[in-house]
């Protein structure tokens, strides 16, 4: 009991205990019936991973160094536009175009809020607004369609029933990411940006560089899976993924990233994609209603909530003596 | 030849001459203290070191040779290392980590057989041999943290080290550990300049002195051919007498009565009694739980456990708002942090306290609060014209006032604690702040403060509490007690009570 | 504190600082002013019914996540929801009567953000975590109920919410209502410095014993029975509500917070302040339309304003 205790409070180890949890709970549920351990089940997660895993990977990637990127929504639905707009012919021209926007939207922002010492959530919200506009004024408000089939046809074709391009794709983002994170000063560097950036500063580090990279890669992954989607979709649209932010942050921290930065791991925010995945398609495939999803994640997140809660212990003991010295 | 000097170095901030013709030379293996009281220039001398600041007339000279040091990388590219108070270690982050955390030559690839080695000795060198380099430093004590950083500098191939008052924030245990870890820095060739307050320090572990006053250099001396109060005069210019109100404290009735307090993990089982009129002064260095009791007679500790009393009432602890109702008021050491509301400004900042008072229904009386405030800025020195200017504008000193304004100014005088009053304060401001003191017990408070400072307590105390590891090891009257007999309780009591 | 650190080099202090900031301000907002007044049309009963229609609704959620960031909280991603789910419970308690169903959508709007403000004041849980849980509990919370239906009246009375007072629409009489109550508790009340306090300096506020759980809950309190008025408003407008309703409206609201100069960082700001900032941006979209701006270049010179203008307000400040 102690140990399963230790095993949801530990940041580190949590989000894969909840992901564990997740499908042992859905699978009880399934009662055997093999709905929920299936071929289809397991693809259909695991495309909900390529559309949401690269954007909360992005998220997530701002959030360890303290901040929180907003712009991420909008750089989605910009990437994707670019992508499906330049990628006719050469599929892979849409790729670095929309890729690259990305990237210079993150250093953009990045600039400006290291040279001028603003906080992110400012920033990244007129660079979300920002990027709607943009990609509004680059389609003309209309819905652009992709007229190469075969990328879209391709991009999500089952492989193995189990995976798609996109879905391994999407993937070999992660462990590119979790492989410099740990075997590179990259990892070390970000977690210290976001766990003391003054004390990293005055170490020697350049922490503005940290931030740039960071909203530059968080750029990127957004854009990406922009991109892959809107290929897959065979059309780019202004409105893609309105409510992708909250999802992305959910996401995130189910994953084990704190939102005041220094801990969290690529390894980590993928578990927690895959844990919001699994309860979409999991619960969707034993004939639950999706509504029963929002209402399961919300509780998860409210108990991640409070048992991170930085004064959760001091309120609990100081009203516990109070108590007894009350009845004394 | 001197591993590092100055000559004739100046600088000017505006109008303010702060370095006024300062030359020093430090030597190899030298333990070099630089005394001076707040805003004698120590800290200019410093970053002009290392490099934050450009000296405006003299030179600074590496190895003889005359230097410009441009930045504080430079700076640690000469081999001139810098431990600040604040650490500039990463928390989340593993030893290993730490010790290279920003530092240009380590490759991509960062975990290196090599550099694990290079980690391993230069932890071997401040005598952390047994610490594992992936122990993450958040769970190091903070004398730890120091020598991690220390062996930091050490990796970069320092040679001379400047620490910053390192023993402010450390126990008796983590400072042995501190100068254990310097002779060996001394032995090995290195040069250390140690900033301090800390007068038995500079004997213990300093082979020289030198002492700055008002931007200048009083003089160096080796610390065999001087003695304390010899030291203590250079840095102040006159005697100890003139700094301390002189008065005749007459106890009035019985005010606060204290049993039984614990304060995990550090108090245990402390008692006390204070009538009005009276100063109390817990001495203590870090750890030694004067600080912990404060906070914990102020509702500040959430898992205190005692009895206290207040004119007879009993208070119950673990709640800010129940110790004020009775009349017990906390002045914070660390006024940034959690005393000043830098964004607000001075007036709003003095009655933070008394909205109470004038509010009828909820709804602010503003212009009985603003009459407040015009009153508590004069009762405590704070110019009529500051209380519309925002409280970051102000000094360290007139900081502390109006901390000081915000607990005063009841109808009723009671207890104002008070956590390390002068800290960071210049002379005059620290001279007001005791007069300040001294008026407000004669008006009937009992003030109870927790100092490391044992000047500032013979000083001050009616009363002196020694404390040692949570415990308390004697207390005396005034003039029981001298400053060998209090330090003496502080640092290696014979008997602990 | 050591004195010894080096100092980040571009930045302001002090009064000089603050001069500097005002100065901008000044001119922007008359550049901005000469710019709406010099767009023909922009003066018009058309126009200006336009403008105040959509300040109003925007307007009254932002008054709300004015009072969250002023505490320290940064923002919440709920109060779009909250507006969303009070129209529903509004609407589908017009059988009680109107006034009754007012009361219990402003009810419930409060009990949502007052337990999210509760964890946030007592243990301190993350603020954007919080709200993020909250949306999603509503949301699901609301299609369970509703099964996804969209939800009409129940009873007569949206009169009272819709049309027009003396030619001004009537939301905007409940909208400048809310900002009058709104400044009127930050600056005359208890309370309200409490909240400013305890954004300006949590440590501090709890040093000095003052309430600040009371404080940051009363914030949220606050926060959801403005977002419950403009879910209100919603509902009486479009005469039928689901989810969608508010969908967004955060984003906007906090834009328009930080385009009126609120901090980010808590304890300086005012709903006046706020006020300019849904104005700012109204004015901004409504004088785009008149010049024939196309609606995307629209979205596309807002989004790049509020940026310029966010920065410009953070130069002086510290961080």
């Amino acid at each position: 009991m102690r140990f399963a205790a230790k095993l949801l409070i530990e940041p580190n180890k949590r989000p894969f205990t909840i992901m564990l949890a997740v499908v042992i709970v859905i699978a009880l549920m399934d009662q055997g019936e093999g709905y929920f351990f299936s071929l289809g089940t397991v693809f259909s997660v695991m495309q909900l991973f390529a559309t949401f895993g690269l954007v909360a990977l992005g998220l997530g990637l701002s959030m360890l160094v303290r901040e929180f990127d907003l712009s991420v929504a909008g750089i989605v639905g910009l990437a994707g536009c670019i992508a499906v707009m330049t990628g006719v012919s050469n599929p892979w021209l849409g790729v670095l175009f929309g890729v690259g926007a990305g990237v210079v939207s993150g250093v953009i922002q990045g600039l400006i809020m290291t040279r001028l010492h603003l906080s992110s959530v400012g920033v990244t919200l007129g660079g979300l607004l920002t990027l709607q506009g943009l990609t509004y004024v680059l389609t003309e408000n209309k819905t652009i369609s992709y007229p190469n089939m075969a990328v879209a046809l391709g991009l999500n074709a089952p492989i193995g029933g189990l995976v798609s391009v996109r879905s391994v794709a999407a993937l070999a983002v992660f462990v590119i990411a979790a492989l410099a994170m740990t075997y590179t000063h990259i990892g070390r560097d970000i977690i210290a940006t976001g766990s003391d950036r003054r004390a990293s500063r005055v170490a020697g580090l350049k922490t503005d560089r940290v931030i740039i990279s960071v909203f530059a890669a968080s750029g990127a992954s957004a854009a990406l899976a922009g991109v892959l989607l809107s290929y897959s979709l065979g059309a780019a649209s202004p409105v893609a993924l309105a409510d992708v932010l909250p999802t992305a942050a959910a996401a995130s921290i189910v994953g084990g990233v704190s939102v005041v930065g220094g801990r969290g791991s690529p390894l980590g925010i993928a578990a927690g994609v895959l844990t919001l995945c699994i309860l979409r398609s999991g619960l969707s495939a034993i004939g639950i209603e999706p509504h029963v999803h929002d209402l399961v994640t919300g509780a998860i997140l409210l108990a991640i909530a409070v048992l991170d809660a930085p004064e959760l212990v001091q309120r609990a003991t100081a009203w516990r003596l109070d108590r007894a010295e009350r009845k004394a | 030849m001197p591993i590092l000097a100055v000559d004739g170095v100046t600088k000017r901030f505006g109008p303010n001459e702060v370095l006024k013709n300062v030359s020093l030379s430090l030597g190899a293996q030298e333990i070099r203290a630089i005394c001076g009281e707040n805003g004698a220039g120590k800290s200019t001398l410093v970053k002009i070191i290392t490099g934050v600041h450009a000296a405006d007339g003299g030179t600074v000279l590496v190895d003889g040779t005359p230097t410009e040091i441009t930045d504080p990388q430079h700076a640690q590219e000469l081999g001139i290392a810098l431990v600040a108070q604040e650490l500039s270690l990463a928390p989340a982050l593993s030893v290993f980590d730490n010790i290279w955390l920003g530092n240009r030559e380590v490759p991509l690839f960062h975990r290196r057989k090599e550099l694990r080695e290079r980690a391993r000795a230069a932890l071997e060198k401040v005598g952390l041999e047994e610490l594992p380099l992936e122990a993450p430093v958040s769970r190091l004590s903070i004398g730890r943290r120091q020598l991690v950083e220390l062996a930091r500098m050490l990796t970069r191939d320092a040679r001379v080290f400047i620490l910053d008052e390192p023993t402010a924030t450390l126990s008796d245990v983590e400072i042995e550990r501190i100068f254990a870890a310097l002779r060996a820095l001394k032995d090995e060739g290195k040069s250390v300049i140690y900033i301090t307050h800390r007068l038995g320090e500079v004997f213990q572990i300093c082979d020289s002195v030198s002492v700055l006053r008002n931007g200048e250099l009083v003089g160096t001396r080796r610390t065999a051919e001087i003695d304390r109060a010899q030291l203590m005069e250079m840095m102040l210019g006159r005697s100890l007498r003139e700094m301390y109100p002189r008065y005749d404290s007459r106890p009035g009735q019985p005010m606060l009565e204290v049993r039984d307090l614990w304060v995990p993990p550090v108090v245990q089982n402390f008692n006390l009694t204070a009538q009005r009129g009276m100063v109390i002064c817990l001495a203590g260095q870090v750890g030694s739980g004067a600080t912990e009791v404060l906070r914990a007679l102020a509702g500040l500790a959430f898992d205190s456990t005692g009895e206290v009393g207040i004119a007879g009432q009993p208070v119950q602890l673990r709640s800010v708002m129940r110790a004020q109702r009775a009349k017990m008021q906390f002045i914070s050491e660390d006024r940034a942090g959690e005393g000043v509301f830098l964004r607000l400004n001075v007036g709003q900042n003095l009655v933070a306290t008394r909205l109470g008072d004038h509010s009828r229904l909820g709804i602010l009386a503003r212009r009985g609060l603003r009459a407040t405030a015009a009153k508590l800025a004069a009762a405590v020195g704070v110019d009529r014209a500051r209380l519309r200017s925002q409280a970051d504008e102000l000094s360290g000193g007139n900081q502390q006032k109006v901390a000081f304004g915000r607990v005063i100014g009841g109808d009723e005088p009671g207890v104002l604690l008070m956590n390390e009053p002068t800290r960071g304060v210049d002379v005059g401001a620290r001279a007001d702040i005791y007069r300040l003191i001294r008026q407000f017990c004669d008006r009937g408070y009992c003030l109870v403060m927790a100092s490391s400072d044992i000047e500032e307590v013979l000083g001050m105390a009616d009363v002196i509490v020694s404390m040692y590891r949570g415990r308390q090891v004697a207390t005396y009257q005034r003039g029981e007690a001298d400053l060998h007999r209090v330090l003496a309780d502080i640092t290696h009591p014979v008997a602990a009570a | 504190m050591s004195e010894l650190l080096p100092r980040a080099r571009f930045r302001l202090r002090g009064a000089r600082a603050r001069h500097v900031v005002l100065a901008v301000r000044i001119v922007a907002g008359g550049a901005i002013a000469a710019f709406a007044l010099s767009t023909p049309g922009f003066t018009s009963p058309l126009s200006i019914n336009a403008l105040l229609n959509a300040i109003s609704l925007i307007g009254c959620v932002a008054i709300g996540m004015t009072f969250i960031t002023l505490t320290g909280n940064i923002m919440s991603l709920c109060l779009g929801a909250t507006v969303s789910a009070s129209a529903l419970i509004f609407l589908a308690s017009l059988s009680f009567g109107v006034f009754p169903a007012f009361l219990i959508a402003i009810l419930f709007g409060v009990v949502i953000t007052a337990v999210q403000g509760f964890l946030v004041g007592s243990i301190r849980a993350n603020p954007i975590l919080v709200s993020i849980a909250g949306l999603s509990l509503l949301i699901g919370g609301a299609a369970l109920i509703t099964g996804g239906q969209r939800i009409y009246p129940s009873g007569e009375g949206l009169q009272m919410f819709k049309g027009r007072v003396a030619g001004v629409p009537i939301e905007a009489l409940y909208f400048f209502a809310t900002v009058v109550i709104g400044q009127l508790v930050l600056s005359c009340t208890r309370i309200g410095r409490e909240m400013v306090m305890a954004g300006s300096n949590l440590r501090a506020a709890t040093a000095a014993g003052i309430g600040t759980t009371r404080a940051i809950t009363c914030a949220y309190v606050i926060a959801g029975a403005c977002s419950a008025v403009s879910g209100v408003l919603l509902a009486a407008r479009y005469g039928s509500g689901d989810m969608e309703l508010g969908a967004g409206y955060d984003y906007t609201a906090i834009a328009a917070v930080l385009v009126g100069g609120t901090s980010i960082q808590g304890g300086s700001g005012s709903a006046l302040r706020t006020l300019v900032g849904v104005s700012v941006i109204a004015i901004i979209e409504v004088v785009l339309l008149l010049r024939g701006f196309s609606q995307q270049l629209q979205y596309l010179i807002t989004g790049i304003i509020v940026l310029l203008v966010i920065m410009l307000h953070t130069i002086g400040e510290r961080h």
